[in-house]
């Protein structure tokens, strides 16, 4: 752990001495970061590798924000940064702690080195083959949160994400560790594509679909996570007013965890020091507990913190989910696609995208099946299930009993890219719009 | 503290690795960020310093990159066979002079709220009730040091500005419009003019609807035109599918088109001597009134397309690995024509004053949709607004249609800076769906 040695007693005090009314946040963000890369063959540079640390200085005081931030973690830089974000005294020249940190590992993944070979085996399984270009990169980041009177413990996490690209499309996911079943899970998806690449799109279509775990995780991720983002709920008016509205189907339980992420990710405080919350976003439908970071928890006594994330130390804290976990309901994979009406089966989703303002809902589809009668038939091509959240959470009638982790991918908002992370069951819903 | 050790010094480690190409890069920067929503204000300074290294042979490479200064003993990943490197030699770089406002300082914290302040008042001011849901300004400068193998050695200094508005119409659902600029200091922006393109874009949504299927001609504002030059840039850099569009007789466009790449384009956001590799840059005309004259190639791809190299390989920041790719890329503008000259020409079609999106080009399939907003016009005079249409057509189409070009040429930061003036397009349509 590269914060082991940081001093952050001194730290602290050092804090306390910007903290000047009782109501300011003030904090010191160190992180360090690495990614080790095995690029697609051929590509120059074989092996890339991305190291940095350095640390931010926060002080918020009635709705204002202040903030430097360094690429390094040395005394005088921190000192310097100290006066640049204190607003009373700025003259002033302010002590200078010791900021040792670890020194960072040799530079090695050789994880990495085989997964590219693993992949191609198992996409030859399917009885298929064609070039892939593969690019995989390993993830780790070390954080440790210093506030003028509470230290959280330091955090750390490691995941990797990998890209597929071939001459008919390009597939990429996060992955919380690389092993012949990771491999077997992205070789199952790019050969699906590979095999829907020349599906015409469906018709417009108006009917019953089936969303597995993947495209479950998207649709939630954009429909519920981002929509109760405090501050995207403050675009449209008062973000308190979202508390208590009925937003989906009462069948729909959605909450945003980072405690149960995936080993390597999980979480117990967030990118500001404050517990991590088991926050239930959705319970029966209804809004509960909306995404708050240390700021937006400040404006009213609805929100708590928790759930304040930063994808660089250059860039302020915001409220943002981690891990979404949707609870199972008890439809089986057969009740599901029951029904005399003919519907579709949306096995993935490339992205979904959210107008906050308006409400109304796009998730892209890269290939979808129809289903009759019970069973999966045809592939249709790339398609868009559009919608206003309001409406198109309230049309789920059945929850999958089997949840499993799903739709893991990156997200950006704000000019920040953070990984998100997600388990989840199958979902039906009546009556929703699909067109090409 | 110990003082960093030359770019030499690292250069001399990582070769006694048995690589015969290594380049050191090295980047400094500073930059303030001013961030004002409805609820909150934020501003922040940051300080950069980082590096880059690339090594390699004909066989297996790496690269390395990090935060602070790099020492001669890395620690250095170990080059992957099947990943071979080449850099380039050193060449002559033409003179050229740092512009003035390189050296101008970044804007203050008060200024910079100030100015994002009025962009709220002046949105306001031109719609009433309309309000900024987020302005972002972004100032910095850095300078970069490069040292490669082959003995070249080159120093740059950047400047850039950028500045992000998303505001939302007055009315429940609200509907939304964002820009997103990029010039070489905060004072190029100018919030009444900005407010009011802004204001253009929401009323326009607001009030607008798309035609079923429609066609006529076509004027293209120069946020519109410079969306669809960078749909096509997959034809225009790298030797690939460069002439895939040009007729028998080397015929890209309709005689008005001219597009130019500049890496040096003085008063351009990128304005630089070299490129990311230390390879000087030029002016380079890819299509001459019409004619396909070559695409951007890289030193490395000389003889593999017909055309003259240039530096053109992009670095945006020490985390990335430098790739071909525009600088300045524009259509060339026509001094003497008026944007209202233009408008005057059309008795019956569109005005299109925005893309709302960034549309699908399916090269290989000659066709693309792009998403639009603006207004339907009738002998000269706009007479209904139009919002949620696409338009559509071939690329060729578009490309060979093109029977005017105005004066206003502007810049927007999308694949490197892309640049167009006010465009009168016939061939085309406009439509309410994509498909």
């Amino acid at each position: 752990m590269p914060f082991s040695k940081l001093d952050t007693a001194a730290v602290a005090r050092t804090l306390s001495q910007i903290a000047e009314h009782p109501d300011d946040v003030v904090d010191a963000f160190f992180e360090r970061r690495e990614e080790v890369e095995l690029a697609p063959e051929g590509d120059a540079g074989g092996l890339r590798a991305w190291r940095e640390e350095g640390f931010a200085v926060r002080l918020v005081r009635e709705g204002l924000t202040w903030m430097a931030s360094r690429d390094a973690i040395e005394a005088r830089p921190f000192a310097e940064a100290l006066r640049q974000v204190a607003r009373a005294i700025s003259a002033a020249s302010y002590p200078e702690p010791t900021l040792e940190v670890g020194p960072p590992d040799p530079v090695a993944a050789p994880e990495l080195l085989d997964f590219p070979g693993l992949l191609s085996r198992a996409v030859r399984a399917h009885h298929v083959g064609f070039p892939l270009r593969v690019s995989v990169r390993r993830h780790r980041r070390w954080v440790q949160v210093v506030g003028p009177r509470l230290v959280a413990g330091a955090e750390s996490e490691s995941f990797y994400s990998c890209m597929v690209e071939s001459s008919w499309g390009r597939y990429g996911t996060l992955l919380p560790r690389l092993s012949g079943g990771a491999a077997e899970e992205i070789a199952a998806t790019t050969v699906a594509l590979f095999r829907a690449r020349q599906a015409l799109p469906p018709a417009p279509f108006r009917g019953p679909v089936v969303l597995a775990p993947h495209t479950v995780a998207v649709l939630l991720h954009e429909a519920v996570a981002h929509a109760l983002e405090a501050d995207t709920l403050a675009q449209g008016g008062n973000p308190e007013a979202a508390v208590g509205v009925a937003m989906a189907a009462p069948c729909l339980d959605v909450l945003d965890d980072p405690s149960s992420a995936p080993e390597g990710v999980r979480r117990t405080t967030d990118d500001e020091g404050a517990s991590a919350v088991r926050r239930w976003l959705l319970r029966g439908g209804i809004v509960e507990q909306p995404l708050a970071d240390a700021l937006w928890a400040r404006t009213s006594p609805v929100f708590l913190p928790g759930a304040g994330r930063r994808g660089t130390r250059h860039l302020p804290p915001g409220p943002r989910s981690s891990h979404l976990e949707i609870l199972p309901g008890e439809a089986s994979e057969a009740d599901l696609l029951a029904g005399a009406a003919e519907g579709l089966f949306l096995p993935e989703a490339s992205r979904g995208a959210l107008d906050p303002l308006t409400g109304e809902f796009a998730l892209h589809l890269p290939y979808a099946r129809r289903f009759r009668r019970g069973a999966l038939a045809e592939v249709v091509g790339p398609c868009v299930l559009r919608g206003r959240v309001a409406d198109l959470l309230t049309r789920v009638v059945a929850v999958g009993s089997q949840a499993k982790p799903a739709g893991a991918g990156w997200c950006a908002k704000g000019g920040q890219k953070l990984p998100v992370w997600a388990t989840a069951p199958s979902l039906r819903l009546e009556d929703v719009e699909v067109a090409p | 503290m110990s003082q960093p050790a030359s770019l030499d010094e690292i250069l001399r480690a990582v070769l006694k690795r048995h690589l015969s190409d290594a380049e050191v890069y090295v980047k400094r920067g500073r930059s303030r960020r001013l961030e004002r929503t409805p609820v909150t204000e934020t501003a922040s300074i940051s300080q950069e310093r980082a590096w880059a290294v690339r090594a390699g042979n004909r066989r297996a490479s790496f690269f390395a990159a990090a935060t602070g200064d790099p020492s001669p003993g890395g620690p250095w990943p170990e080059p992957v066979p099947g990943h071979s490197l080449e850099l380039p030699e050193p060449a002559p770089v033409p003179a050229w002079n740092p512009p003035s406002d390189f050296d101008t300082p970044l804007i203050g914290e008060r200024e910079g709220l100030k100015l994002l302040e009025s962009l709220g008042r002046e949105l306001e001011a031109e719609l009433p009730k309309a309000r900024l849901l987020r302005a972002v300004l972004e100032d910095g400068s850095s300078e970069a040091e490069l040292a490669n193998s082959r003995g070249l050695r080159a120093a740059t200094r950047g400047r850039i500005s950028t500045l992000y508005l998303e505001a939302a119409g007055p009315g429940r659902p609200a509907v939304s419009a964002s820009l997103y600029l990029a010039a070489r200091e905060p004072r190029r922006f100018h919030p009444t003019a900005l407010a009011r393109r802004l204001a253009d874009r929401l009323a326009v949504s607001a009030a607008g609807a798309a035609p079923e299927r429609d066609s006529g001609e076509v004027l293209l504002a120069p946020n519109v035109a410079s969306r669809m030059l960078a749909g096509l840039l997959p034809l225009l850099v790298g030797p690939g599918p460069g002439s895939r569009l040009t007729g028998a007789r080397g015929r890209f466009g309709s005689e008005r088109v001219t597009l130019i790449d500049n890496g040096r384009l003085p008063g351009g956001a990128f304005e630089a001597p070299v490129d990311g590799e230390g390879v000087p840059t030029r002016e380079v005309v890819l299509v001459e009134e019409g004619l396909f004259r070559q695409p951007l190639l890289a030193w490395w791809q000389e003889g593999a397309a017909h055309g003259e190299t240039s530096g053109c390989v992009r670095r945006p920041g020490w985390r990335d690995l430098p790739a071909p790719g525009p600088t300045h890329l524009y259509l060339k503008p026509e001094p003497r024509t008026p944007v209202a000259t233009l408008l005057g020409a059309v008795s019956q079609g569109y005005y299109l004053i925005d893309a709302t999106g960034s549309g699908t080009f399916d090269l290989a399939g000659d066709r693309f949709a792009l998403p639009v907003c603006g207004f339907a016009v009738q002998s000269g005079r706009a007479s209904a607004p139009v919002a949620k249409a696409w338009l559509c057509g071939g690329i060729g189409a578009f490309l060979k249609g093109i029977a005017g070009v105005g004066r206003d040429l502007t810049f927007q930061p999308l694949d490197g800076m892309i640049g167009s003036p006010t465009l009168l397009v016939t061939g085309l349509e406009l439509r309410a769906g994509a498909g």
